[in-house]
């Protein structure tokens, strides 16, 4: 019902009351007027037509009624009349008969307006299609679109939401180091993406093809096998996939560090070749198997080697043929220092403090091959070892190229152009940074595209232009494990414990929900006591096979 | 629609029968009788029993979908008096309408009577009606809905059975009501703090005992804890301006101020706001999810305003202050102030509450399953005696002047 309508069935509801009090009270005809008309709508307003029962209506009447005494009598008039209220007994005793006729016509207009609408219903509105805004990725970008169209959908967005995505969770990614390193349990950085939405509909499935000709996604889930769901607008946000540059063996052996089924396998991997090593007889092979090679030297590959060394040095006692020999790890990066993200310092500050626990370096070289016993450098080196860590390069996922041959390169509103109704964010779009060049593929930034991009859909939807996405970073911050960290927050540079206590508080704080942080909060806890877990997931590894 | 009808005209004459009886004892049955120009008590007594099957046939069909009739009966009552005695019966007997206290408190013995034609009617009524079982409500309105009972068991216990025991016979006047009032305070406070550790110890139990997880589940269908406290604070800061207009114009702030041993109207004021926002979680913690729309928001907010009154005003305050508690009738009327204050931050807490909290829960639009399970929520508020409470509590506030003055 409008507000109009509403507005008019109060007026014409507190009429009835109204002239109850007039022919009794005879009050000056203006105020009685106004005060009638007032009166109605509000009953209206409160007494919603809405599956209301004769008696509450009845009731909420006589509410609004007695409330009225309150604040017309004993208030407005008397304000209006530039005397300040007093609400004494006295007055209250003075004011009776008003009290009166409030409760009547309170109860009364209640009673009317349900009649009203009871009598007068309102004409359904003819069904509408309305826009289907189909999001495909359930990463930062997709998560971060679909929770702020949720809210938009909460707030009186007229369309219909669906997220589609192959795991029906959020995975808090850069915490999969510590999944890897076994100080923080796997389910504890997934967020269930149905917990998080109100509104919109979740899809679990993995989309195989898009059609943007007409305007269909070609989605495997369930037991029908392909299902097509039609979409008016699409947000692409499917984040990017390992790159292995088809290097001999690379793809076979190294493990990526892109799911928790990645960093679990990691974790067990090493755990596995440990408990290989206690039992191996030869130096040789006991040396390939305590070796550690990881591939990429920034964010990613940085934390990796840090937390791996941390890993091996922690459970190390409780195996005690391997007390006396000394782990590798090895970090091969193409570039000439780490961190590539960070200020000079504090890259050299991270190599300076990875170096002196033992961690050694293989700066400018890049992996040129992999088999199941070695790992050989573009340099000649070969280094024996059986684990190999990815970290080296992504690409866009494929389906991004399904939807447009070559770099996916988006508008600054992140529309995809020539193809209307197409959207793309996060890794798998290059998003123009007015700054100059693209924007990076941080999770800091998928988040606020994906929020900028569903504002972009609903003013579009709203017949409004888009606005470009801009967005000048938070910040960045790199642990370096043993309670160490580096990074820079605006034009600060920290590093050390203190930037270690920085890194855990930030991405406590950002991790989804109040369960997930205390429960990383409680992993985090019980690491600073007990030693790290050493048993193994189910199944054995397949590189120890 | 007969046969609620039917029923309720069935119900209306068994409650008619009772209070019949009652106006007999306070030889009110002339005055009916006078309708048709007759004084027989007889003639009355058959007049007021027609009045009393159409009244019931009334209440049969407006409360024909609600369940847990007391209540409703009790509101139809009181206001039964209203429409009554105060102002058809005159125009019946052909004189002006009689809306003054003097009045009113002369018929003070028809306002009791009229609830006990309410309570009876709604008593047989359920009797009649199949038995529809109600959900689980929650603390908040179980202590409104104790508050309630409270009040009926002050009209029962302090006003009628206590003078009828001592050989007073039925002592419904102005001055007993008076001295009897002194009662009512501790009779709401203790009805409310037995349906609180009621609510507590059940919710306890069923956490427990019962291994039942779906009962359970309506209780996700809402958005965070935190954030409601939050709301909480919010909507209890709004209530707070607003009554800040009372305090300031009845000069209340400085009584407040002394709570901390300042006589300052600035300290008095952060100290009340403060107090408004400590009152607003307290709201958010015991009302969370039970308001559906604006009127289930002012319905509770301005209950618990009451309860406030009765509890921090007129018990805790003077506690705090090293005196006694204030019940008697001539510090209920010195406080009606205060009390126009508390339903006033009462109304606009419940409101501004309901309005943050459907911003992260929009209950009243059906967009999804579990928004869809929270209107058939609403619906099912709407059945029960939730409205009723809200007219009743705040019937009992506002009738305070013509039982005080």
């Amino acid at each position: 019902m409008t507000l109009l309508r509403r507005l008019s069935s109060g007026v014409l509801a507190g009429l009835p009351g109204g002239a109850v009090v007039a022919l009794v009270m005879k009050p000056p005809w203006v105020l009685w007027a106004v005060h009638t008309v007032v009166l109605g709508a509000v009953v209206s307003l409160v007494v919603s037509n809405r599956r209301q029962s004769p008696g509450s209506a009845f009731s909420v009447g006589l509410l609004v009624g007695l409330l009225d005494w309150v604040a017309w009598p004993l208030t407005l008039v008397p304000l209006l009349n530039g005397i300040t209220p007093s609400w004494t007994v006295t007055v209250a005793v003075a004011h009776f008969p008003a009290l009166v006729g409030a409760t009547l016509s309170g109860a009364i207009a209640g009673l009317v307006c349900h009649a009203l609408a009871v009598w007068f219903p309102v004409a359904a509105r003819p069904a509408r299609a309305k826009p289907h805004v189909v999001i495909v990725g359930g990463g930062f970008g997709g998560y971060g679109a679909v929770r702020e169209l949720d809210r938009l959908v909460a707030r009186g967005l007229d369309a219909h939401v669906t997220l589609i995505s192959d795991s029906n969770f959020l995975l808090f990614t850069p915490l999969l180091v510590g999944v890897a390193s076994s100080t923080v349990e796997a389910r504890h950085v997934s967020a269930p993406v149905r917990a998080g939405l109100d509104h919109a509909s979740f899809l679990h499935g993995r989309v195989e093809s898009i059609d943007t000709r007409t305007r269909n996604a070609y989605v495997s889930a369930g037991r029908d096998g392909m299902l097509r769901v039609p979409y008016d607008h699409l947000v692409l946000a499917v984040g990017a996939v390992p790159h292995f540059f088809d290097l001999p063996g690379v793809g076979s052996h190294a493990f990526a560090m892109k799911s928790v089924v990645d960093a679990t396998r990691l974790r067990d991997h090493v755990l596995s070749s440990l408990e290989q090593a206690d039992l191996e007889p030869g130096p040789a092979e006991q040396a390939r198997l305590l070796t550690f090679v990881v591939a990429g030297g920034g964010f990613a590959g940085t934390e990796l080697v840090a937390e791996l060394f941390d890993l091996v040095h922690d459970v190390l006692h409780l195996y005690p043929r391997l007390h006396d020999l000394r782990p590798r790890f090895v970090l091969v990066h193409a570039g000439e220092r780490l961190l590539p993200e960070l200020k000079a310092t504090l890259g050299e500050y991270a190599q300076r403090k990875l170096g002196d626990r033992g961690i050694e370096f293989r700066l400018g070289a890049r992996v040129a091959k992999a088999s199941a016993d070695d790992v050989l450098l573009d340099s000649g080196e070969k280094i024996a070892t059986r684990t190999l860590a990815w970290t080296a390069g992504n690409r866009p996922n494929p389906l991004a190229q399904h939807v447009k041959q070559g770099p996916l390169v988006v508008e600054p509103t992140m529309r995809v152009p020539e193809l209307p109704g197409v959207w793309a964010l996060g890794d798998c779009a290059r998003i123009p940074d007015p700054a100059g060049g693209t924007y990076p593929p941080t999770a800091q930034h998928a988040i606020r595209e994906g929020k900028a991009v569903a504002n972009n859909i609903a003013a579009v939807l709203g017949g409004r232009r888009p606005v470009p996405f801009r967005f000048g970073g938070l910040g960045v911050l790199v642990s370096l494990g043993h309670r160490t960290a580096a990074g820079e927050i605006g034009r600060w540079r920290v590093s050390g414990f203190v930037a270690w206590i920085l890194w855990r508080s930030v991405y406590l704080s950002k991790l989804p929900g109040t369960e997930k942080r205390l429960r990383v909060l409680a992993d985090w806890t019980l690491d600073l006591v007990f030693p790290r877990d050493i048993a193994l997931s189910a199944g054995k590894d397949r590189r120890a096979a | 629609m007969l046969r609620s009808a039917v029923f309720g005209a069935l119900a209306g004459l068994v409650g008619g029968l009772v209070f019949g009886v009652v106006m007999a004892l306070v030889g009110f049955l002339p005055t009916v009788a006078a309708i048709v120009r007759t004084d027989s008590p007889v003639v009355g007594f058959a007049i007021h029993m027609v009045f009393a099957g159409i009244i019931g046939v009334i209440f049969g069909i407006l409360v024909a979908r609600q369940r847990e009739l007391l209540f409703w009966g009790l509101t139809y009552g009181v206001l039964w008096w209203f429409m009554g005695p105060l102002t058809l019966l005159p125009l019946l007997l052909g004189r002006p309408v009689t809306w003054d206290v003097a009045a009113a408190q002369a018929l003070l013995p028809s306002l009791f009577g009229h609830l006990v034609y309410g309570a009876v009617t709604a008593g047989v009524l359920m009797l009649l009606h199949e038995n529809r079982p109600s959900r689980r409500e929650g603390t908040g309105p179980a202590l409104i809905r104790g508050a309630a009972f409270g009040f009926v068991g002050w009209v029962l216990v302090a006003v009628t059975i206590s003078p009828l025991l001592d050989g007073r016979g039925l002592e419904w006047t102005p001055p007993a009501v008076r001295t009897a009032i002194a009662w009512l305070p501790p009779f709401l406070l203790c009805g409310a703090g037995v349906a609180l550790s009621f609510s507590w110890l059940s919710s306890l139990s069923r956490a427990v005992l019962s291994d039942d997880v779906r009962q359970v589940r309506s209780r996700r269908l809402a958005g965070g804890k935190v954030i409601s406290l939050w709301h909480g604070v919010l909507a209890g800061l709004a209530g707070g301006v607003i009554f800040t207009g009372v305090m300031v114009a009845v000069g209340f702030l400085p009584v407040v101020a002394s709570l901390v041993g300042a006589r300052s109207a600035v300290t008095g004021l952060v100290l009340h706001l403060l107090i408004s926002q400590v009152v607003g979680v307290t709201y958010a913690v015991f009302f969370r999810r039970r308001s559906f729309d604006a009127a289930s928001g002012i319905g509770w907010g301005v209950s618990y305003g009451f309860l406030w009154w009765v509890l921090g005003n007129l018990t805790l305050l003077p506690l705090l202050l090293g005196s006694s508690p204030q019940w008697t009738s001539a510090a209920l009327a010195l406080s009606f102030p205060s009390l126009v204050g508390h339903l006033a931050y009462g109304a606009v807490l419940g409101l501004v509450y309901q309005r943050l909290e459907q911003r992260v829960s929009p209950w009243h639009l059906t967009r999804s399953e579990a928004v869809a399970a929270r209107s058939a929520a609403r619906q099912e508020q709407t059945l029960s005696a939730a409205p009723a409470l809200w007219s009743l509590i705040t019937c009992v506030a506002l009738l305070i002047p013509v039982l005080v003055a």
